[in-house]
């Protein structure tokens, strides 16, 4: 046996794990989901996909040789922005919105900041509130599923805002995605299937999404009846929302285990992100109850994005020995 | 006056129309101190006592004295003139009672009188909960609690922008958008986020 | 006369008092969302400094140096409430667009800010000129901000379409759009002025 004696300081461990990598396998873990898209709302979804990522990719391009960084557009990380964008569009947009749209998750809410790992805010959530401020028009706009019997194209929770009651929509219904919506957050299935993926080969922990589903449940569970604070008070008022519903419908899955877990905007201690989910999920289920838009998982995640800074620095692991 | 109107108000001072990402009140002060945590806080503190205190100063110059004489003109000054001196008061009373409070605040003290939030509020109470010259029912109370709000929201957005600028100095951030412009667009996402709340009722 | 033609140009481009000074913001941004608003800012803002930098340069001499900050508040509280009466006696309508807004010009640190650092200590005449210059320079800086948000943000410009079939952005008109569209002119500003050195 050959001596492999090598003399070393420490650290001695490796891991063959990179950015670049990691970010290819949410890639991968993302896929089910984009198919599942395609397959419920046809081939519209795939060009929608298509055009988010390829002008990401060229954004992050053109942007990287005018302020003469190193172009990276091969490290997953655009390529992952434009994904996930298009996965919050509908399906039936104009060319130009995922265009737009990517162009501006890119340049505002990524290169602006000094490019990968140092944006504050999540760069695909900033283009889809971006979106939805601008043409409203278009991004709520739903077509009906296709391949299966088409029930309505409205969203789940706009039917519950308006006051309108669900017909004809079982929680298996929601589970597989046979609802109106936004491409990749329908199949709660295929969407399952990516997250264990990523838990398996521990990409993602399980502290910020489960807090996050759980404090949505759990609130909307507790405060979804209505008529809680209107007076009289009566015993026992409140209890008995429709707490599956609000997990399974709407981007909360998506949001919770893909985009929430993000690495580079979310914070970086056990107890910090525990903070960050139960926040998420507070500011979701506030939105979806009381607010006036329908869907609330973009606005609590960026707005959790900024407080990032704010939990890290007081949820700081303490070394041996200091005050902090 | 009822629970569901103070948590509008809440609602409405804090996020939505956010004195400083939605209403661009005491937007210099914002971008000028929003460098640290600290003295963001700080400010953000003594911004909050001024609020709150000038909305209660106000409403009783307007109620008690602008209106009944049918001076109601003499709004802007008078208000003006009131927050400087008593901001002035305020500064002289910490700086003999407690030094070190002054250091901490005291130098932020100045600066509020031309900080257009506190006169801000002031002119909004008066437009929002006086109607046709008359007070409303609680009006005095909302005014009170719109202050209190109004003051919250600034130091809500001062700790989280200080936060941001504190980990972006870590970064490598392109020369030409450095300290200002960043500031405006890191702004602009978090207000752009604030605009969940739209629409909110309670 | 060459001298005072300079008092008034540095206003608009070398001092310009949002681009390159950064002062007064709040205005600048809140009734930036189309230009007729942006224009009649400006000009309201434009009599407040040319009245309070003249009278400022008048009683120099008189007021106290330890109460001059409140001195100077009450002259400008003066110049805004008459902008306000007369604005609410001829245009209602643009009173009502600006809210609370002309109110809190006596806030707005370009007047405070000149008549501290320039008024105080020059002629009624440089005064003048400087007051205008510095009017001038906020207008323009506010009509370059509304006119892009108002292009943009609702495709058209006092009232006129500009282009057929352009979906305007609306979060243009927005506070958001706002923030972000002085964020990117500053930026913008400052890669010209990094080409110059």
């Amino acid at each position: 046996m050959k001596s492999k004696l090598i003399v070393n300081v420490s650290p001695h461990l490796h891991k063959d794990e990179s950015v670049s990598k990691i970010m290819w396998m949410v890639v991968i873990s993302l896929i089910p989901a984009g198919v599942a898209g395609v397959l419920i709302f046809g081939l519209d979804a795939l060009w929608v996909i298509l055009l988010g990522i390829v002008s990401a990719l060229i954004t992050e391009w053109i942007i990287q040789l005018l302020t003469k960084r190193r172009v990276t557009i091969l490290d997953g990380s655009a390529f992952l922005t434009g994904l996930l964008l298009a996965y919050n569009l509908p399906a039936k947009v104009p060319f130009w919105l995922p265009v737009v749209g990517s162009f501006f998750a890119i340049a505002i809410g990524k290169q602006v900041f000094g490019g990968l790992g140092q944006n504050i805010f999540n760069p695909a959530l900033v283009g889809r509130v971006f979106l939805v401020a601008s043409w409203p028009k278009y991004m709520t706009t739903f077509t009906p599923p296709q391949n299966f019997d088409a029930i309505t194209s409205a969203t789940p929770l706009a039917i519950i805002k308006e006051g309108r009651i669900l017909e004809k929509i079982s929680y298996l219904n929601l589970f597989f995605g046979n609802r109106g919506g936004c491409i990749g957050e329908v199949c709660i299935f295929a969407l399952v299937l990516g997250a264990l993926f990523l838990f398996i080969r521990g990409y993602i922990s399980w502290h910020i999404p489960i807090t996050y589903t759980v404090v949505v449940g759990l609130f909307t569970y507790i405060f979804g009846q209505k008529g809680l604070f209107t007076p009289p008070l009566r015993a026992g008022a409140g209890f008995g929302g429709d707490w599956l519903l609000h997990i399974l419908s709407g981007g909360l899955i998506l949001g919770a285990f893909f985009m929430a877990t993000d690495y580079v905007t979310s914070p970086l201690t056990r107890c910090g992100q525990i903070i960050f989910g139960i926040g998420c999920g507070l500011i979701t289920a506030i939105i979806r109850l009381w607010g006036g838009y329908p869907e609330g998982v973009s606005y609590a995640i960026l707005m959790m994005n900024a407080a990032t800074p704010i939990i890290d620095r007081y949820t700081k692991n303490r070394i041996y020995g200091t005050k902090i | 006056m009822n629970v569901a109107q103070f948590l509008t108000i809440f609602i409405s001072a804090v996020f939505l129309y956010n004195v400083i990402l939605s209403r661009f009140l005491g937007l210099c002060s914002f971008v000028a101190i929003s460098k640290e945590t600290k003295p963001a806080m700080a400010m953000s503190l003594a911004v909050m006592f001024v609020t709150t205190m000038s909305s209660i100063i106000t409403w009783f110059i307007y109620r008690f004295l602008l209106i009944p004489f049918g001076l109601t003109y003499l709004r802007t000054i008078s208000f003006i003139l009131v927050i400087a001196t008593f901001v002035q008061f305020v500064e002289m009373v910490i700086r003999k009672i407690s030094p070190p409070l002054y250091r901490f605040f005291g130098i932020y003290l100045p600066l509020i009188t031309v900080n257009c939030a506190v006169l801000g509020v002031a002119v909004l109470n008066v437009d929002m909960f006086f109607i046709n010259g008359r007070a409303i029912t609680g009006s005095f109370y909302y005014s009170v609690f719109q202050g209190i709000c109004v003051g919250l929201g600034y130091a809500l957005a001062m700790l989280l922008m200080s936060g941001i600028r504190e980990r972006l100095d870590l970064c490598n951030v392109p020369k030409s958008v450095k300290e200002f412009p960043l500031a405006f667009i890191i702004a602009s996402i978090m207000s752009l986020s604030f605009m969940g709340f739209n629409g909110f009722k309670f | 006369m060459k001298n005072l033609f300079k008092e008034f140009l540095k206003g608009i481009i070398r001092e310009n008092p949002t681009f390159v000074l950064v002062l007064g913001l709040c205005p600048t941004l809140a009734v930036s969302t189309s230009v007729i608003n942006g224009i009649g800012m400006g000009i309201a803002a434009t009599f407040v400094l040319l009245g309070s930098n003249v009278i400022v340069a008048l009683i120099k001499n008189i007021i106290p140096a330890r109460i001059r900050i409140p001195c100077f508040i009450v002259v400008i509280a003066t110049f805004v409430t008459i902008t306000e009466m007369t604005m609410k006696a001829y245009s209602p309508a643009l009173n009502r667009a600006l809210g609370i807004y002309v109110p809190l010009i006596v806030v707005n640190c370009i007047v405070l800010g000149r008549a501290e650092a320039y008024a105080q200590k020059q002629t009624v005449l440089n005064s003048l000129f400087d007051g205008l210059g510095m009017g001038v320079g906020f207008t323009l800086a506010l009509i370059l901000i509304s006119g892009i948000r108002e292009a943009l943000g609702s495709g058209k410009i006092l009232g006129y379409t500009l282009v057929q079939k352009f979906e305007p952005a609306f979060v243009l008109g927005m506070p958001s759009g706002a923030l972000l569209v002085i964020g990117l002119l500053l930026g913008f500003f400052n890669i010209l002025k990094g080409r110059r050195e």
